[in-house]
C-alpha cells in the first residue's frame, strides 16, 4: 500500500511547524510505521537541530531533486526511533532550487518508501510553500491562538482548498490559565473563526524548549504534556480518528473527565 | 466561569472576545480585497461593453470598489459623450 504525503503549514512563521513535524513523525515511528520527515524550508532549514540530526547531514533534498543522490543516502536514519527518517533541505541555495513538478516526482518515490511523509513547510505562502503543498495529499494546518496566526491559517486553508486539500487544524500552544481567565482565543474560538476540522489542542509546555535545547524527542519525554497531545495526534492520523481531542484548557475533575467519555459514547452510538 | 461572572457584573469585556471580534472583521475584510490587475481587467472589459452603446470618454471613466461597514459596492463613474444610433 502506498503511504501518504503529510504537509505542515501555518502561513505564519514561529508557531510551531518545525516542533508539530518532528513530534508527530516520532510519534508515529514510535507506533511502528516507516516515517519520513522532509525540511522544505530551503535555504533555512532548522528540522535537523529540532531533531538532533545536525552532525549527520551529507545529502540534501535538493541534491535528491538533482539526482546527486539517492533517497536512501539522503534519508538520515533516528538513531533513538527505529523507523524514523530525516532529509534536511539544503542551507546554501534557496526556494527557487526546486519546482512543484520535482517535488511531484520525489514524492511518488518516497510513497514507496515510507507510511508517512512529513513536509515541514516554511512560513510564507510564496516558492516554498508551492513547492510543499504541491504533492500534498493532506494538509495540517499549525496555528496559535493569537489573531495574526488565526488570520494567516485562514488564508493557507483557502489556498489548500483551491488546490482541493481539505487541511486539519492543530491549535498549539494553548495557555490553559489565560483561555479561563479569557484573555486568550479558546480552541473553540479558533475554530469557529476557521471552520475546519480539529485533529489536535497542544498545551504551552517548557519540555518543547528543553526538548529542543537538547535536540530530543518531545514524545520520548513521559511527564510532557505536549509531547502526549503529539502522540495522540499521530494515533489519530494513523486509523484511529475518533480518539477523542483533550481539552488542555477544562478543569480535570473526574466528573468532567466522565462527562467527556459519556457524552462522546453516546454520539458514537447514535 | 466565576471569572467571567465578576466580569461581567463589573461590565468588563475579555479580551479575547475583543480579539474574535476583530479577526472576523479583519477576514472579511481580507476576502473582499481584489488584486489591482483583475480590476483593470475588469475595466477594459466595462469600456468595451458600454462604448458599443454609448461614446465614452475613456480617460474619464474611473472604476472603484467602496467598502464600507458590512457592504462593498462596486462603483463606475463615466463621462458620456453621445449615444451610439444604431
Amino acid at each position: 500500500m502506498e503511504g501518504k504525503i503529510i504537509v505542515v503549514t501555518s502561513g505564519k512563521g514561529g508557531v510551531g511547524k518545525t516542533t508539530v513535524t518532528a513530534s508527530i513523525g516520532a510519534a508515529l515511528a514510535l507506533q511502528g510505521k516507516r516515517v519520513a520527515v522532509v525540511d522544505m524550508d530551503i535555504g533555512l532549514r532548522n528540522l535537523d537541530v529540532v531533531m538532533g540530526l545536525e552532525n549527520r547531514i551529507v545529502f540534501n533534498i535538493v541534491d535528491l531533486i538533482n539526482g546527486r543522490c539517492k533517497i536512501r543516502q539522503a534519508a538520515i536514519k533516528d538513531r533513538r526511533i527505529n523507523n524514523l527518517f530525516l532529509i534536511p533541505a539544503s542551507q546554501s541555495d534557496d526556494k527557487n532550487a526546486i519546482k512543484p513538478e520535482d517535488m511531484s516526482k520525489i514524492c511518488e518515490q518516497l510513497k514507496k518508501e515510507f507510511d508517512f511523509t512529513f513536509l515541514d513547510c516554511p512560513a510564507g505562502i510564496e516558492q516554498g510553500f508551492k513547492n510543499a503543498i504541491e504533492a500534498a495529499d493532506e494538509a495540517l494546518v499549525v496555528c496559535t491562538p493569537e489573531v495574526s496566526a488565526v488570520r494567516d491559517a485562514d488564508r493557507v486553508i483557502g489556498l489548500l482548498y483551491a488546490r482541493s486539500i481539505t487541511p486539519k487544524l492543530i491549535v498549539n500552544r494553548i495557555i490553559p490559565k489565560m483561555v479561563q481567565k479569557g484573555d486568550m482565543l479558546s480552541h473553540e474560538d479558533v475554530v469557529e473563526v476557521l471552520s475546519i476540522d480539529l485533529v489536535g489542542l497542544v498545551e504551552m509546555d517548557d519540555a518543547v524548549v528543553i526538548a529542543t535545547n537538547t535536540g530530543t524527542p518531545l514524545v520520548m519525554q513521559k511527564d510532557s504534556k505536549a509531547g502526549k497531545a503529539f502522540t495522540r495526534i499521530g494515533m489519530r492520523l494513523d486509523g484511529h480518528p475518533d480518539l477523542p481531542v483533550e481539552d488542555p484548557s477544562s478543569q480535570k475533575s473526574l466528573w468532567k473527565k466522565l462527562g467527556i467519555t459519556f457524552s462522546r459514547k453516546n454520539r458514537i452510538a447514535s | 466561569m466565576i471569572n467571567s461572572l465578576l466580569k461581567k457584573l463589573m461590565n468588563r469585556t475579555d479580551s479575547k472576545d475583543v480579539a474574535k471580534k476583530r479577526l472576523k472583521f479583519a477576514l472579511v475584510y481580507d476576502k473582499l480585497e481584489v488584486r489591482e490587475d483583475i480590476l483593470t481587467d475588469l475595466q477594459n472589459d466595462l469600456v468595451d461593453v458600454i462604448s458599443r452603446y454609448f461614446e465614452i470618454d475613456r480617460c474619464g471613466l474611473v472604476l472603484d470598489l467602496d467598502r464600507s461597514d458590512g457592504c462593498s459596492a462596486l462603483v463606475l463613474n463615466t463621462p458620456i459623450l453621445s449615444a451610439r444610433r444604431q
